[in-house]
């Protein structure tokens, strides 16, 4: 019985090869997209899974209430996590991660500026799980000076040989001793990191007793990454709850002097990855992509299913006369469902097979797109394998499903004197899935239009300053940074360098949060304030555009000590308006309010986007200060580029910069503040090609099929003194008909899809009637095309066919 | 009217040529009603889709109307048609999508003529074929010989000069057989040229004038 089952959906695959071909196509790629996104999501779902105590590690975080405003941070007072050891005992190990900037590390000739090395506890590796490859873990982060590197790391400045017990120096002059080498850290992994530098030699160099200092003033110093073990039957509930008490001991004095508040917050590693961004996180997952292309996977799937479930049906007057004939040899119509459900399945395994393929070929480029590191041990995996098994099950049967009960319910007799009706199954049905089919690839298309409207309105929204040609040089060596004046002086004899300014902060970076006491008609408010350190050329080199009063003046002598200069969004927060000019600002005091500096605004700017345009434009205050500063800006004439770039280079060696020459655009800089929305832009736009694609292999089944079924009416219609237009027309229109439908439908949805989603940004495009316009157009465009070719062939084919036909 | 020289027809598939008609000569004058006879595959089909503009012969000529129209593009051919000529078939072929009225429209709506015109002269066809009262009903809910007044009244509702009928009463009893050929006859006595193609003697008694076909030749074509 199977064998005849088997022999049967075969022979029925193989001889109507063009229904088949077009089936298989469809379900091919349907189950290409389902397993990349299936691997996608997969790899975004294993974040930090891997470590053995994964389940008892949870990252602590901190909300500071400053004058009645909550600002939420993704790190902890330093000595937070050991006091909280202290105090309760569910927490077993703390381990806590510093930020050792950007800075230069060499061994011998090798020299490089290294981003991802931090310090960290000794307890890291009792807390974190990683592949030890030499070194011993309980030891490794124990003593001062110590570095464990990555496998990567190692090669880098070692090559072949042991790297154990080496030096690897800094360019401040630290020697660090190699004391253990990891494997690489997972990508798969929240926290990245190069290396890792024992936190012990923060605590020589600070001095032991004021690193570990548990002074009530520390609490109140924004810090570091901080991670939780807890013991094995504890949970963050109990400690959240007895935190107040935790407050009072700690933290409450300084924070009534100040009028602060502060609460504990916390995340279970595990979640981390798709966790709420807080200040000074590190990059995360979108929890709405994930959603995203879970949905779009089961399109891309179920419209593949549809066009089978079309075809089948389309085509089913065609197998009545076998569904007859075998019901009078005696088979029970569970019997034929069964046999059509085998087709269906084997369709669908035949088009795994053929997708499982493509996508062991298409690994690396998945991987490259998307910015996985899925290996090909994937296809051994078992739950990988029964995975994408069930699925192709599933869908086999979905799409089976429909046509076996149809078929299978013909009754033999009016079936063998051939009288079923002529429309080949419920031509309603068929209507409402090519609608549906359609409304999906309408709504992606409209997606489409509209993710890159917004993400050319990202290149292209006036930021307010002007970035062209803008290199940035970050000077790292503090004696270099004294002679930045001089090295600006100079770099200005070239006539293709057009300005320079040194700042510490530019447009896309400025980190430099802090408290700032406010004039206000009722008195003083204390309120953070990002503030930028910049010079006498900041605002002209940048083209910054003053509201009111004026810019810095190298006449003016108070200018570099008493003047500041705010943008409109401060003026507006604290209600100056009328008369922002001479306002006063205090900023450096202390505690007890005492020292610092006191500062009269002279000039308000323009509002610019000095951050991503994911964000509103903040308050933001700028004045000059004559310590060292980090940043130079340097405007080039871009026509010289590479002529003036080996200037600067030649100069940097000159002034003996003692680090490599390590330059970037700011352009680059800020694009890549878009690479989330970048990708998606590219994954949809591929996923909604794809839908399109088999939409369009199911629409040319489908119109294959009509124009078969029709060809008599057709022929009548020409004998009759139709024209070729008059029946390409009238085809046409039932198509556009249904097309048209979707589009209807497609609207409310897209837009409600969208309009969610521009809601990530502070700054985007209005949903303009165009993206539904063109999306409308596009899908009944492609949709004609698809069916002209069946339409064109019948419409021209002569009449007396349709006489032949009876 | 139509005055053929020669004609011939080839049908090639694959390996196998089928000569469907061989030489096949023959005149019929405006008003005129004949018959063309013959045994099955002899040609008799095939014939009428040539005289129908249906299909080009593969050889001689075809006068239409003094035209020579053999080699005519199915464009010209689709022109000729829908201003002359009047199809009858054996299996009525309707739309069965569309109801009687709708059938019946048909030609007229490719004529162009406009819908409020159009619906006077259905309801005048409906009424002398005596199926008005059916006008919204769909093919499936008709009788065999309904359904073919209903195809009589498709073919005569844009005046055609010339009615070709393929069997128009091989699908009906000899009732409605009869009323249909009545009908054809009416059609001819008001000076429509008539074509049929029958096996039906009684039906060829209509006709003034029968042409015998055989394996695609015509062996006799006798003036009764």
């Amino acid at each position: 019985m199977i064998s005849n089952y088997i022999k049967s959906a075969f022979r029925n695959i193989v001889k109507n090869k063009f229904y088949s071909f077009l089936n298989i196509l469809g379900l091919s790629v349907g189950l290409i997209a389902f397993i990349f996104l299936f691997l996608y999501i997969n790899d975004e779902r294993s974040y930090d899974k891997y470590h053995e105590n994964a389940s008892r590690i949870h990252r602590i975080e901190s909300n500071f209430t400053i004058a009645g405003k909550d600002e939420l941070f993704a790190i902890v007072p330093i000595p937070m996590g050991p006091a909280l050891q202290l105090e309760y005992p569910e927490v077993e190990s703390v381990v806590r991660i510093f930020g050792a900037g950007n800075s230069l590390f060499r061994n011998e000739e090798k020299e490089s500026y290294e981003e991802d090395f931090y310090f960290t506890d000794s307890t890291y590796f009792q807390v974190f799980t990683h592949k030890m490859i030499m070194g011993d873990p309980d030891r490794c982060l124990v003593e001062p000076l110590s570095i464990v590197l990555t496998k990567s790391i190692a090669e880098k400045y070692f090559g072949d040989k042991d790297p154990m017990g080496k030096i690897l120096e800094s360019g401040s002059g630290r020697q660090f001793k190699v004391t253990g080498v990891i494997e690489d850290v997972p990508s798969n992994s929240h926290l990245r990191f190069d290396a890792l530098i024992s936190g012990t030699t923060l605590a020589a160099e600070a001095g032991e007793e004021e690193f570990n200092s548990m002074e009530p003033a520390r609490f109140w110093n924004i810090g570091v990454y901080t991670y939780l073990m807890l013991n094995e039957n504890s949970n963050m509930g109990s400690i959240h709850e007895k935190f107040p008490e935790f407050y009072d001991k700690y933290m409450r004095d300084i924070g009534d002097q100040i009028n602060a508040g502060y609460e504990l917050m916390s995340t279970p590693l595990t979640e981390q990855h798709f966790s709420d961004n807080l200040s000074s996180d590190q990059p995360k997952g979108n929890k709405a992509f994930i959603l995203i292309f879970i949905a779009i996977a089961m399109f891309i799937l179920l419209i593949a299913a549809i066009n089978y479930m079309n075809m089948a049906t389309a085509r089913s007057t065609k197998r009545a006369r076998e569904v007859g004939i075998r019901k009078v040899a005696g088979a029970y119509k569970g019997q034929l469902i069964r046999q059509f459900l085998g087709e269906s399945l084997m369709l669908s395994y035949i088009s795994l097979v053929i997708a499982v393929a493509f996508v062991y070929l298409l690994l690396p480029d998945f991987n490259l797109l998307a910015g996985k590191s899925v290996t090909y041990d994937i296809f051994l995996n078992p739950v990988f394998i029964i995975g994408i098994i069930i699925i192709a099950t599933i869908i086999g049967i979905i799409s089976g499903s429909y046509p076996a009960f149809y078929l299978s319910s013909f009754n033999p007799v009016t079936v063998v004197k051939g009288a079923v009706s002529k429309t080949g199954g419920s031509g309603i049905l068929r209507k409402i899935l090519v609608v549906f089919q359609f409304f999906i690839a309408t709504a992606m298309i409209i997606g489409t239009i509209i993710v890159s409207q917004q993400l050319s309105y990202l290149r292209n929204k006036d930021l307010g300053f002007d970035m062209e040609n803008m290199m940035i040089l970050e000077l790292q060596d503090s004696a270099f940074r004294a002679k930045a004046p001089m090295f600006r002086e100079e770099l200005l004899q070239n006539p293709d360098i057009l300005g320079v300014t040194n700042s510490i902060g530019i447009p896309g970076r400025n980190n430099w949060i802090q408290v700032v006491r406010m004039e206000k008609d009722t008195g003083w408010i204390d309120e953070a304030s990002i503030i930028t350190i910049v010079d006498y050329h900041y605002f002209d080199l940048y083209d910054i555009k003053l509201k009111q009063g004026r810019f810095f003046d190298e006449n003016m002598g108070t200018d570099a000590e008493e003047a500041v200069i705010v943008n409109e969004t401060l003026v507006k927060t604290y209600d100056w308006e009328d008369d922002p000019i001479g306002k006063t600002i205090h900023w450096g005091f202390e505690l007890d309010g005492s020292g610092g500096r006191k500062m009269k605004v002279i000039g308000v700017i323009e509002d610019y986007h000095f951050r991503s345009l994911h964000n509103k434009v903040q308050k933001q205050m700028m004045f000059m200060a004559d310590f060292n500063k980090s940043d130079l800006s340097i405007r080039i004439n871009g026509e010289n580029l590479r002529e003036t770039i080996d200037f600067i280079e030649e100069k940097w060696n000159d002034f003996g910069a003692n680090r490599p020459f390590n330059y970037r655009f700011l352009e680059e800089t800020w694009d890549e503040m878009y690479t989330a929305e970048k990708n998606l832009g590219m994954i949809f736009s591929i996923a909604t090609m794809l839908t399109i694609f088999i939409a369009l292999l199911g629409l040319l089944g489908l119109s294959s099929f009509i124009a078969e079924q029709r060809t008599k009416e057709i022929g009548l219609r020409k004998i009759f003194g139709a024209s070729m237009a008059n029946i390409i027309r009238l085809l046409y229109k039932e198509f556009a008909i249904l097309i048209g439908i979707a589009f209807i439908l497609a609207i409310p949805v897209a837009w409600y899809v969208l309009d969610l989603w521009l809601e990530n940004f502070a700054f985007h495009i209005e949903i303009g009637v165009f993206a539904f316009i063109l999306g409308g157009v596009m899908s009944l465009a492609v949709g004609m095309l698809s069916i002209s070719f069946h339409i064109i062939k019948v419409a021209s084919s002569n009449p007396v066919n349709a006489i032949k036909y009876e | 009217m139509i005055k053929t020289e020669n004609l011939s027809k080839i049908f090639r598939a694959d390996e196998v040529e089928t000569t469907a008609l061989d030489q096949v000569s023959f005149e019929i004058k405006p008003g005129e009603f004949v018959a063309i006879m013959g045994p099955s595959g002899c040609g008799k089909s095939t014939l009428l889709n040539i005289l129908g503009l249906l299909d080009n012969p593969s050889g001689g000529d075809y006068y239409f109307n003094d035209k020579e129209v053999s080699t005519f593009k199915e464009r010209q051919r689709a022109r000729l048609r829908k201003n002359n000529i009047g199809f009858v078939f054996q299996s009525f072929n309707l739309i069965d999508e569309l109801n009687v009225q709708e059938n019946v429209e048909l030609p007229l709506i490719y004529l162009g003529m406009p819908a409020s015109q159009r619906k006077k002269r259905v309801t005048e066809v409906l009424e002398k074929m005596k199926i008005i009262h059916r006008r919204k009903h769909f093919p499936m809910q008709l009788s065999g010989g309904q359904q073919q007044r209903v195809a009589v009244a498709r073919a005569v509702i844009a005046n055609p000069h010339l009615i070709l009928a393929d069997e128009p009463t091989g699908n009906l009893d000899s009732a409605n057989g009869e009323e249909v050929m009545n009908l054809l006859e009416t059609l001819n006595n008001e000076g429509t040229t008539i074509i049929i193609v029958t096996h039906s003697q009684r039906d060829a008694e209509y006709a003034q004038r029968i042409i015998r076909l055989f394996d695609g030749q015509i062996i006799t074509e006798n003036i009764k």
